[in-house]
C-alpha cells in the first residue's frame, strides 16, 4: 500500500467520524434553539390566553391562525400539569388546494411543538393545548443541515485533492532516491546522482544512500583490486614451477611412474595457470579495461574457431552442423574470440564421443547447442563464478566470462535445454 | 647465438639459462636495471629476453636506451602484465615480441629463435635441417628434392620441433602452441599423437629420417642423435 494511500484513508476514515459526529452535534443544538424558540412563542401565546381570561373571565374564542391551534377541553380540577410536548399539527388545506383534490383527504400531520396548561374561567376547570406547528422550523433545519454537509463534502474533497497533490510532490524526492538506488550497479562506474531537495528527511536519506554506494563501491574495488593483485603475484610462481618442470623433463631417463607424477604436475599447473588468467580476465572484462573496439565479422571468426577446434572435433567424433549468416559486431576483437571460444569449448567439453553440435548465426543471434547429459543444467545458477557440473575439468568461470562480456558488448546470454540440446543463446541488440 | 636474460626472478632466470645453454649458444644473464644496462652497454646480443618489472629500474627503460643507441639487438619481452597497452607500448619501442608469463621454456625458445631467424635473414630465409628444407617465407617444405604437403598445423608444430631441437618438449607446451587458450577442453592428449603420426608419417614418405621421438608419455623430442 502506498504511503499516500493510507495516509489518505486514515485522513478520510478520521475526517468522516468527526464530521459525523459534529454534524450530529450541530443537528441537536440547532434544533435545540429553534424548539426553545417555539417554546417561547408558545409561552407568550399561553400569556395572552391568561390576560384574557383575567380580563373578561371566560375563555376566549378558539381560532385557527396560520400555525397555531388552541383548544380549550373542561377537566377535573388542578389534574393538570404543565408541560411543553412533542405532537402533531393538523392543517387543513384550503377548499381550492390542489392538494385536496389530488389525495381526497381535508389535510395532513405534520411536526407540531404543543403547551398543556390550565385556565380557569367562570369557575371551570380547563385544560389548554396550544400547538405550534414545526414545519418550518424542521425546513430551516434541514436547509442548515444540507448546507452544512455539502461545505463538509466540499472541504473534504478539497482536501482529498491537495493532499495528493502536494504529498506526490512533497514525496517526489524519495523516489527520485529509489529511482537511483534501483539503477544503483556495483561494477559500473557511474555514481548515484545527488537529489535536489529542500527537505531535511530527505537530504538525510540521500546523504545515507550517497555514502553508501560510495562505501560499497569503494569496498567492491578493493576486493577486485585484491583479486587481481592475488592473481597477478601467482604469476611469478606459476611461471617458476612451469619453467622448472620444462627443465626437468630434460634430465634423462624417467621410469613410467614418474612421468605419470610429471603428467599430473604439468596439467595441474596448466590449470592452474588457466583460472588464474581467467580470474585476471574477468576482473579486466568488469573494469570495461578493453578500450579497443573494431568491427568483426562475426562469421569470418566463427569459421576461423571451428578450424581452431577442428583436430577436437575429430578426435571425439563430434558431428557438427552449422549454418553462418553475414553478421558485423563492433566490439574487442581479443573478447569476441574468447567468447566463441569457451562456448565453443563447453559444447565440446560437455559433449560425449560421437555427439552432436550445431551452430547457427544469423542477424540477430548465436546459437550453440550440444549433446551431453540427459539433464537440463541448473539455469541462471550455471552463470555464477565456479559453478561447476561433477567431473568437469574446467575453471568454473567459462560461463561467468562469457556473460560478463556479453554484457560488456550489450549482448544477452541465455541457457535452455531442448531434448537432447543443451542451447547457448547469444542475441545481439 | 649470443643471449641475454634479464630477469629478477632467480628460479626463472635459471631455468631460461640452463634451457638456452648448449652448444654453439652462449647465454649471459642480469638480475637487475643497472645490470642489465651495463651488459647491453658493452655487449651486443643476438637476442635479449627482458622483463618488463625490475628491481631498480623498468624494462621499458631497457629497451628505450636499446634503441636510442641504435643497437641492433632483438628484444623479446617476458611480462606478467597480459594487458594490450603493454604489449603495444613494448612492441612501439621497438621490441620484436612478447610473451606472457608463465610459458613453456619451448615456446620462449621458439620465439627466440624466430626472431634471430628475422634478424640474420640473408635474402633466401631458408632454414635447414639435414635433409629437410623449409622456405619461412613461402612456407613450403622440402625433403631433399621433394615438397611435402603439411596442414597449417602441422607446419607450425614442425617449426617448433626445429627450434627445440634436441629438447623434450612437454604435450601441454604443443597443445598451447598451436591451440593456444582454447586447449583446455582436453585433458587427454590424443588428438596430438595423431598429429604427430601424420607429420612422421609424411616426413619418412618422403624418404625422412625419423627424428621424432617419444619422451615417456611426457612429450617428444625432435632430434638427429
Amino acid at each position: 500500500m502506498k504511503l499516500l494511500t493510507k495516509y489518505n484513508r486514515v485522513n478520510l476514515a478520521t475526517a468522516i467520524i468527526v464530521l459525523l459526529v459534529t454534524g450530529i452535534i450541530y443537528y441537536q443544538a440547532i434544533s435545540w434553539i429553534l424548539t426553545n424558540q417555539k417554546d417561547k412563542d408558545l409561552k407568550v401565546e399561553e400569556q395572552e390566553v391568561f390576560e384574557y381570561v383575567n380580563l373578561n373571565h371566560h375563555l376566549p374564542q378558539t381560532f385557527e391562525s396560520n400555525d397555531q391551534q388552541i383548544t380549550f377541553t373542561e377537566v377535573q380540577a388542578n389534574s393538570i400539569h404543565r408541560q411543553f410536548i412533542d405532537t402533531t399539527y393538523f392543517r387543513k388545506w384550503n377548499n381550492d388546494s390542489r392538494h385536496k383534490h389530488r389525495h381526497k383527504r381535508i389535510g395532513e400531520y405534520e411536526p407540531g411543538r404543543g403547551l398543556v396548561t390550565a385556565v380557569t374561567a367562570g369557575g371551570k376547570y380547563y385544560k389548554v393545548l396550544i400547538i405550534e406547528s414545526k414545519v418550518e422550523t424542521e425546513d430551516l433545519i434541514q436547509i442548515i443541515f444540507v448546507i452544512t454537509i455539502g461545505v463538509i463534502l466540499l472541504l473534504l474533497i478539497v482536501l482529498l485533492i491537495t493532499n495528493r497533490l502536494i504529498l506526490s510532490r512533497l514525496w517526489q524526492p524519495f523516489y527520485s532516491i529509489m529511482k537511483e538506488l534501483r539503477l544503483f550497479n556495483i561494477t559500473d562506474s557511474k555514481e548515484i546522482q545527488k537529489v535536489d531537495t529542500s527537505i531535511d528527511e530527505f537530504k538525510e536519506l540521500d546523504r545515507a544512500v550517497l555514502a553508501m554506494a560510495a562505501k560499497a563501491k569503494h569496498d567492491y574495488k578493493d576486493l577486485k583490486t585484491f583479486t587481481e593483485n592475488a592473481a597477478h603475484e601467482l604469476l611469478t610462481p606459476i611461471a617458476v614451477i612451469n619453467s622448472k618442470l620444462d627443465t626437468l623433463i630434460q634430465t634423462e631417463n624417467f621410469n613410467e611412474r614418474q612421468s605419470k607424477i610429471l603428467n599430473d604436475l604439468y596439467s595441474a599447473v596448466s590449470r592452474l595457470n588457466r583460472l588464474n588468467q581467467s580470474l585476471l580476465l574477468l576482473v579486466k572484462i568488469e573494469n570495461r579495461l578493453h578500450k579497443d573496439e573494431e568491427k568483426i565479422d562475426m562469421k569470418a571468426l566463427t569459421e576461423e574457431q571451428l578450424v581452431q577446434f577442428e583436430e577436437i572435433f575429430q578426435d571425439k567424433g563430434l558431428k557438427l552442423s552449422y549454418s553462418l549468416d553475414d553478421k558485423e559486431i563492433f566490439a574487442n576483437r581479443n573478447l569476441a574470440e574468447i567468447l566463441l571460444s569457451n562456448l565453443l569449448g563447453n559444447a565440446i567439453r560437455h559433449n560425449y564421443s560421437g555427439g552432436e553440435i550445431t551452430l547457427s548465426l544469423t542477424g540477430e543471434q548465436l546459437v550453440i547447442g550440444n549433446t551431453g547429459d540427459d539433464k537440463p543444467l541448473a539455469g541462471e545458477k550455471i552463470f555464477t563464478r565456479f559453478h561447476k557440473s561433477s567431473g568437469s575439468e574446467g575453471s568454473g568461470l567459462g560461463l561467468t566470462i562469457s556473460r560478463q562480456i556479453c554484457e560488456n558488448f550489450n549482448f544477452s546470454l541465455s541457457y535452455r535445454f531442448q531434448q537432447p540440446f543443451h542451447i547457448f543463446t547469444v542475441k545481439f541488440k | 647465438m649470443k643471449i641475454l636474460v634479464i630477469e629478477d626472478e632467480e628460479g626463472l632466470r635459471e631455468s631460461i639459462e640452463e634451457y638456452f645453454s648448449e652448444a654453439g649458444n652462449v647465454c649471459e644473464t642480469a638480475s637487475g636495471y643497472s645490470a642489465a644496462i651495463t651488459k647491453i652497454n658493452l655487449y651486443r646480443y643476438d637476442c635479449i629476453v627482458l622483463d618488463i618489472t625490475l628491481p631498480g629500474g623498468n624494462g621499458m627503460d631497457v629497451l628505450k636506451s636499446l634503441k636510442e643507441n641504435n643497437h641492433p639487438d632483438g628484444v623479446l619481452i617476458i611480462s606478467a602484465k597480459n594487458s594490450l597497452d603493454d604489449r603495444l607500448d613494448g612492441l612501439n619501442l621497438g621490441a620484436d615480441d612478447y610473451l606472457v608469463k608463465p610459458f613453456h621454456l619451448s615456446e620462449l625458445k621458439a620465439r627466440v629463435t624466430a626472431i634471430i631467424r628475422r634478424k640474420t635473414f640473408n635474402g633466401s630465409n631458408l632454414l635447414i635441417f639435414n635433409e629437410i628444407t623449409i622456405d619461412l617465407l613461402a612456407k613450403e617444405v622440402k625433403v631433399g628434392k621433394m615438397a611435402l604437403k603439411l596442414t597449417r598445423k602441422e607446419y607450425a608444430l614442425l617449426l617448433y620441433f626445429i627450434a627445440n631441437k634436441g629438447k623434450v618438449v612437454s604435450k601441454n607446451a604443443i597443445a598451447e602452441h598451436l591451440w593456444g587458450d582454447g586447449i583446455d577442453m582436453a585433458n587427454n592428449f590424443d588428438f596430438i599423437y595423431s598429429h604427430i603420426k601424420n607429420i612422421r608419417k609424411k616426413l619418412m614418405e618422403a624418404g625422412c629420417n625419423d627424428y621424432i621421438q617419444a619422451a615417456y608419455g611426457m612429450g617428444y623430442k625432435f632430434t638427429d642423435q
